[in-house]
């Protein structure tokens, strides 16, 4: 039997207040060192069937890294495209949490027609981008966008997630005050779930020191890589000490709802969850914006000497990273660093956020709000013990 | 990783499939699926294995089911 992934949490109580959380994890933090022997374009068809969930992000990462450590420049076409089916899933993965996780954490029940209709309106992008199915070549694959098809696909994710709101979402977003007074009035399951979250306490639960991963990750990142031969840093990374929080709260701290958010009850639940909304709308109307950018491009054919490579992509639970080290046109060493290995690391956001809380009747929920909220990619169970 | 496993339908009893990974069965959701489903195809399942997300063309499911299979005999986990 294939063993599934997950992560097991422990809250540690003592003294009425949490002494400790404890994070297992069964993740298979290593399965990348298998692609070694395996031609690079192997990698990039295998990558999008074995990591399905977040599948468009691990191959943009892999392109990345192949395409640098082979030296080869990307056609400035390539660019907005990639951008764009790296938007489309992060506006998906997002969407579906709200339609189908959130109104189960308010105690409703998800209305599972809307479910489908937001994973469907986004489903299609890389065949509209790349009809001939190569989007995931190195080099790049054959570009020739349909450009109607996808403002009609922007336009049905967009009524979509106006009808799960209940408001549209642009004004639902647009600034603090608008976006309290619609969790106070709207029906809507995600505001009843953001309006359970606003009191004081909860709003703030699970703030701890707010470490946002630098842009462009952290400055030691492939020198970390380059020398972790036994697979520790990708297990449980950090810099210098240092375990930084990836993800839509780090991305969308500066926005004035987020950053209004986490003045007033510091980077919590309420934040977190928040940045998440916040980051559909940002991305939507970034996909939108990039149509117009557009055009069609051959690609390029793949050119992979030897050479090292890190791909970067900031895909929609945090900060991807891959690292392939190229030989006689086969891959030598592969590695890959997940956001979920920073959020969920034993000193990380999940594990600050909750250390000396006191204990609650509803500490349990608290510590699964906050896992949501960080949003693991695998499940993730939580209990809390009496020591 | 959040490895993905694709599991064959083995059946389809109106919209829940009951499908088959690594000598292990369950049952299925295959309602957010924008294709039709037959017995004998690949899906991937969604975190938690409710939902079916995605059908996978056969080759590249066995593909990946041989590489996973790499994976759990090279005691990765």
């Amino acid at each position: 039997m294939f063993p599934e992934a997950r992560l097991d949490v422990t809250l540690r109580t003592h003294g009425g207040a949490v002494q400790g959380v404890v994070v297992r994890s069964t993740r298979l933090v290593q399965a990348s060192r298998l692609f070694a022997g395996r031609r690079p374009h192997d990698v990039t068809q295998l990558l999008p069937t074995v990591f399905a969930l977040c599948g468009t992000a691990q191959v943009l990462a892999s392109l990345g890294a192949l395409e640098q450590a082979a030296g080869q420049p990307l056609s400035t076409a390539q660019g907005p495209a990639r951008h764009l089916l790296l938007l489309g899933e992060i506006v998906s993965e997002h969407s579906l949490a709200l339609a189908r996780d959130w109104p189960e954490l308010a105690g409703l029940a998800p209305d599972l027609g809307m479910v489908r209709r937001l994973k469907l309106a986004l489903g299609g992008l890389r065949a509209t981008l790349y009809p001939a199915g190569d989007w995931n070549r190195p080099g790049g694959g054959v570009l020739h966008p349909d450009h109607a098809a996808l403002r009609a696909a922007f336009a049905e994710a967009r009524s979509a997630l106006d009808q799960l709101l209940d408001a549209p979402l642009a004004a639902v977003t647009s600034d603090l005050y608008a976006y309290q007074a619609w969790i106070a009035a709207s029906p809507s399951p995600v505001a009843q779930l953001l309006k359970q979250v606003s009191s004081d306490e909860l709003a703030a639960f699970g703030r701890g020191p707010f470490q946002p991963m630098p842009e462009q990750g952290p400055a030691d990142l492939s020198a970390r890589l380059e020398t972790d031969r036994e697979g520790l840093y990708v297990a449980q990374p950090d810099s210098a000490g240092r375990v930084f929080e990836t993800g839509p709260l780090a991305r969308m701290a500066w926005h004035p709802v987020v950053a209004g958010l986490i003045g007033r009850f510091g980077p919590g639940l309420l934040a977190r969850l928040s940045a998440r909304l916040v980051e559909v709308a940002s991305s939507l109307q970034e996909m939108e914006d990039l149509v117009q950018d557009l055009d069609n491009d051959q690609g390029a054919a793949a050119c992979l000497v030897d050479g090292v490579g890190l791909g970067l992509v900031e895909a929609a639970r945090g900060l991807l990273a891959h690292r392939v080290e190229l030989e006689g046109g086969k891959v030598t060493r592969y590695q890959i660093l997940a956001p979920t290995e920073w959020n969920f690391h034993p000193e990380g956001p999940l594990a600050r956020g909750q250390a000396g809380a006191p204990v609650t009747d509803d500490l349990l929920r608290r510590a699964t709000l906050l896992a949501h909220a960080l949003d693991p990619c695998v499940a993730c169970d939580i209990k809390v013990e009496n020591a | 990783m959040c490895m993905a496993v694709p599991s064959r339908v083995v059946a389809i009893d109106g919209s829940v499939a009951t499908v088959e990974a690594f000598g292990q069965t369950r049952q299925t959701s295959l309602m957010l699926l924008a294709d039709e489903v037959a017995v004998g195809d690949y899906v991937i399942l969604g975190a938690g294995g409710n939902f079916a997300a995605e059908v996978v063309p056969e080759q590249a499911a066995l593909e990946a089911l041989a590489y996973l299979s790499q994976v759990l005999a090279d005691g990765q986990a």
